[in-house]
């Protein structure tokens, strides 16, 4: 398989969005880091956002979308699934459409770090508020203000963590461009 | 890791079809948001929490509950406290605090989330994961979308053990108590969470591999060797799921 047939790959693309999707449910349930109000944030924006910067928005979105929704099944919460599936992706989507604006060559990762970091907080804003229009609905605008600080926290920190993780991952394993589609 | 929902129970859902049930549980969803009154809504919640008793068991039945009761008592204190139009029930030196049109405000809403997580989570629980892909797939899910998902799932377990081994790893670089081993200590993320990436990044290219000496890309249709089974045909589980949702329909507008 040369570079040029690769983006043509369907297996690449399936078993890529396959791969990134068990990893963002992984990263949903098991890695807990504690909040001052008592609660807890999971790392799935994290991953979201490494999806992003770089391997496009597409795979970020299945990835994210998917991921997010089995975990919520599998963590006993499916009520949320499709909120979750629709929400996160189009969260991964925004960020790398974001972030690879003006970029000519590469992946939305080497686009300008300014550029990321709007992408990141364009989707820390679709992430919580896609959270508390859902959560409005299901349990009144008001009880769903509650969750907006914890979200935005949350998508926060994966917005930072997700930059830093997809250099430290580009540095230690640079062969993952090729992966890109 | 497991990523198994399903929970081995008794009674009609379990017989019930997995696209029919599918049908019922989304339009059920739907339908709680219509306007109805909060006692149709009561007895509606009440007659869905016996049916997962009878199928699961009570000790599991109540555990959608414990993971609703925070945001419960968030709205109970919210809701009524915000809503002060109408009937006062509770004022304190002639200031309204709860009044009747907000505590049934609240109750419809609680009622609400209730209906929807119950239903949601018992269609998880009895209907097993590999069901509930081909029912999507028979909804329409192309083959892609159901691979990747199967996919997903074959992998979970393999990254939680390896997440798991990795920061395990780097807990044991540096002396911790106890109370801290099973989260994820700050100065360790970046390192914990790059490893697992990695060793997830290298899986692809075989998996990939795999998938096309497996004939996956090819130009021929597809063998399928599972399909869903309906006892009974499966007209008779479409009809039972739209008799139900008549019998809610008609149980939400009686009141």
């Amino acid at each position: 398989m040369n570079e040029k047939e690769r983006p043509k790959s369907a297996a690449l693309s399936i078993a890529l969005m396959s791969v990134l999707t068990a990893v963002v449910v992984v990263f949903t349930i098991f890695p807990r880091i504690p909040t001052p109000i008592h609660g807890y944030i999971n790392l799935s924006d994290v991953i979201i956002t490494f999806s992003a910067y770089l391997f496009g928005p597409w795979v970020a979105a299945v990835a994210g979308g998917l991921g997010t929704g089995l975990a919520d099944i599998i963590g006993g919460f499916p009520q949320w699934a499709p909120f979750s599936f629709l929400i996160h992706g189009l969260q991964g989507i925004m960020i790398a459409l974001i972030a690879r604006i003006g970029l000519k060559k590469g992946v939305p990762g080497d686009a300008k770090i300014y550029m990321q970091i709007l992408g990141g907080v364009v989707g820390m804003v679709i992430m919580a508020g896609g959270y508390y229009v859902v959560g409005g609905f299901l349990y009144g605008f008001r009880a769903a203000l509650v969750e907006i600080p914890l979200n935005l926290i949350q998508s926060g920190v994966g917005v930072i963590l997700g930059i830093v993780v997809s250099k430290s991952v580009l540095k230690a394993y640079p062969a993952v461009r090729s992966l890109a589609l | 890791m497991n990523t198994n929902t399903y929970i081995v129970g008794r009674g009609f859902l379990y017989w019930l079809d997995a696209r029919a049930k599918l049908l019922l549980i989304v339009l059920l969803s739907v339908m709680v948001f219509f306007p109805s009154h909060y006692l149709a809504l009561s007895l509606l919640f009440l007659l869905i929490f016996i049916i997962v008793w009878y199928s699961v068991g009570f000790k599991q039945s109540l555990r959608p509950l414990r993971s609703l009761l925070f945001i419960i008592v968030v709205m109970a204190l919210f809701i009524p406290l915000t809503q002060r139009g109408g009937e006062p029930l509770w004022a304190v030196k002639g200031t309204v605090l709860v009044t009747r049109e907000g505590v049934a405000h609240f109750a419809t809403l609680a009622l609400r989330l209730l209906i929807v997580t119950y239903s949601c989570t018992l269609y998880i629980w009895s209907t097993p994961m590999a069901a509930i892909n081909l029912a999507l797939r028979w909804y329409g899910l192309s083959y892609k979308g159901a691979l990747t998902v199967t996919l997903a799932f074959r992998f979970i377990p393999f990254i939680g053990e390896t997440f798991v081994m990795i920061r395990d790893s780097h807990s044991l670089r540096s002396a911790s108590d106890s109370s801290q081993k099973e989260r994820l200590r700050l100065g360790d993320l970046v390192p914990t969470v790059t490893s697992a990436l990695v060793f997830a990044l290298k899986a692809i290219p075989h998996l990939a591999t795999t998938l096309e000496h497996r004939g996956f890309g090819s130009t021929l249709k597809r063998s399928s060797y599972k399909r869903l089974e309906a006892k009974g045909g499966l007209f008779i589980h479409f009809l039972l799921s739209v008799i139900i949702l008549l019998a809610t329909f008609v149980l939400l507008n009686s009141i």
